[in-house]
């Protein structure tokens, strides 16, 4: 056998040629009779009629969570959850937590050391001793 | 998922406002003074009612089917998000969207399934990809194609492309299941699933070369099975493969050969390989000395470029390969013949990587407007030796 081929799988890279969004569903809950859902009611009939058409990659689910603060639930494509406490809160602060929620990538928030991680390596290379003159020192 | 059946407590916990219809809850409530305001509630809200029942009977009477009926898929959230998270053209409809999600095993009638769909969409998943790679890289050798084949439209990517889209599995198919789940027979636990190759350690036939792959193996070069038995079931990754390939068919069918196109370029050629890791030589400096002998270039030399530690307990060796002037070949390691079979291993990579410029593949010229056909290169072929 001359030369064989190894197996591998192609690495996804998102964004490069479609970008999928990773926020899969978006779980809605209020209580009809708390006071801390007063704002997610308005945001309910206001506001998220319009955050769904913007967003129609997300599956958008409305429930009632009796006697209990509303609480927005992000799902995401790695199975990972997310959620936010929406209590006492105007529907503007609302949409921009919902925005977060859907704007995560749903993985654990870390801090990057490199200004570039890539897939590709180094166009330049790695220095070499073995190569090149002598400098004079 | 399968679905609970709601339709005898679904007036009960999804709606509030008909707990009336629950005795047990009227017994329940019968003190609270709150509880009877949402009694008051019920007299309004009747319509809404008897839209919920009237769902519930239309659930229960999906249960006839082995998948989800074709109306279904208007009212399926999951789908439609499905759509739009893929970026389908709107021309594709839900419909067929939630069909490509119906596996053989999940409903064995043609209509419903996905199996049509997937034999379109295999087959041009594979051409796209096979020409792809043949006029871009035309010196690769076969069973380098044959694996970057398989890494670019393998099950086991595509398996992994349905995950990244967020396509959830259905835990049993059925008539009443959400059409946005992935539908198939699940194999029950302990099934052998090769069980063709496993014949009492015997393997059934011995055909290793790679010419005889080529007439009569699949694409990947692996021998072609035949038609499996779905009613035992099929692995997540296989139906998972055979839905994406699905979807890729029924794009073509439904917007045309650009979107397929398209869709192809953004979802599958643009995923990351690195074809110069495919290779696994066995004897490298001998199959440089056959390239050379064919392609009359002077016989390879190999010199040692640089040098360090050679008593040391790390020595370090840069040889390159020479044949006459050219350097065909670096390579550095830890003993002289490693450095050598390094640096010949570059020269080899250097020949089979070859890429010329300005690639177009012949698909290209079924565009409007496209330029006239320059041939493509094409190359002797692998050294055999």
């Amino acid at each position: 056998m001359p030369v064989q081929g190894l197996r591998t799988v192609a690495a996804a890279r998102n964004g490069v040629g479609a970008f999928i969004l990773q926020c899969k569903r978006l779980d809605f809950n209020y209580c009809t009779h708390g006071g801390s859902s007063r704002g997610m009611l308005a945001f309910l009939t206001q506001t998220l009629p319009d955050f769904a058409r913007e967003n129609p990659q997300i599956e958008i689910r409305v429930a009632p969570r009796h006697n209990k603060h509303p609480v927005i639930k992000g799902q995401y494509i790695n199975g990972k959850e997310k959620a936010i406490c929406v209590r006492n809160m105007e529907p503007g602060e609302i949409l921009k937590k919902a925005m977060i929620l859907k704007d995560a990538s749903g993985d654990k928030l870390k801090r990057t050391k490199k200004p570039v991680t890539s897939l590709n390596e180094s166009v330049r290379g790695i220095w070499s001793p073995y190569h090149g003159d002598m400098r004079g020192v | 998922m399968k679905r609970l059946q709601l339709q005898r407590w679904s007036s009960t916990v999804l709606s509030p406002r008909a707990r009336t219809s629950n005795r047990l809850h009227q017994h329940l409530c019968s003190s609270s003074l709150r509880h009877q305001s949402t009694v008051a509630a019920v007299q309004e809200s009747t319509p809404e009612l008897k839209y919920r029942l009237n769902n519930a009977h239309k659930r229960s009477a999906n249960l006839q089917y082995p998948s989800p009926p074709v109306n279904a898929a208007l009212d399926s959230a999951k789908l439609a998000s499905l759509h739009a998270r893929l970026y389908l053209p709107s021309r594709l409809p839900l419909q067929t969207l939630a069909r490509t999600l119906v596996d053989a095993s999940a409903d064995s009638n043609v209509d419903f399934n996905n199996e049509s769909l997937a034999t379109l969409g295999h087959d041009l998943l594979t051409y796209y990809t096979s020409e792809h790679l043949l006029c871009t890289y035309p010196r690769l050798p076969l069973s380098v194609v044959f694996a970057a084949m398989y890494a670019y439209v393998g099950p086991k990517t595509l398996a992994a492309m349905s995950k990244e889209w967020g396509v959830d599995l259905a835990t049993l198919p059925g008539g009443e299941v959400d059409p946005g789940y992935l539908q198939f027979k699940r194999v029950p636990p302990g099934t052998v699933l090769d069980a063709e190759t496993e014949q009492n350690g015997k393997r059934k036939n011995w055909r290793k070369t790679v010419t005889s792959k080529v007439v009569y193996d699949d694409e990947f070069g692996d021998p072609i099975k035949g038609s499996s038995n779905s009613s035992v079931g099929v692995p997540a990754e296989l139906a998972r493969a055979t839905s994406v390939r699905a979807l890729m068919g029924a794009i073509y069918l439904h917007a045309g050969r650009p979107a397929a196109k398209l869709f192809f370029e953004q979802h599958f050629l643009s995923r990351s390989l690195n074809i110069s890791q495919l290779f696994n030589f066995s004897q490298p400096a001998r199959d440089l000395t056959r390239l050379c002998a064919r392609e009359n270039f002077e016989k390879p030399v190999a010199k040692i470029i640089s040098e360090t530690g050679r008593l040391s307990r790390h020595p370090v060796f840069v040889v390159g390969i020479f044949s006459g002037q050219d350097k065909l070949g670096e390579g550095a390691g830890a003993s002289l013949l490693e450095a050598r079979e390094r640096a010949a291993l570059a020269a080899l990579k250097g020949w089979y990587l070859y890429s010329p410029l300005n690639v177009r593949v012949p698909s290209s010229m079924e565009e409007e407007g496209a330029s006239p056909w320059n041939p493509a290169h094409v190359d002797l072929g692998e050294v055999i030796s």
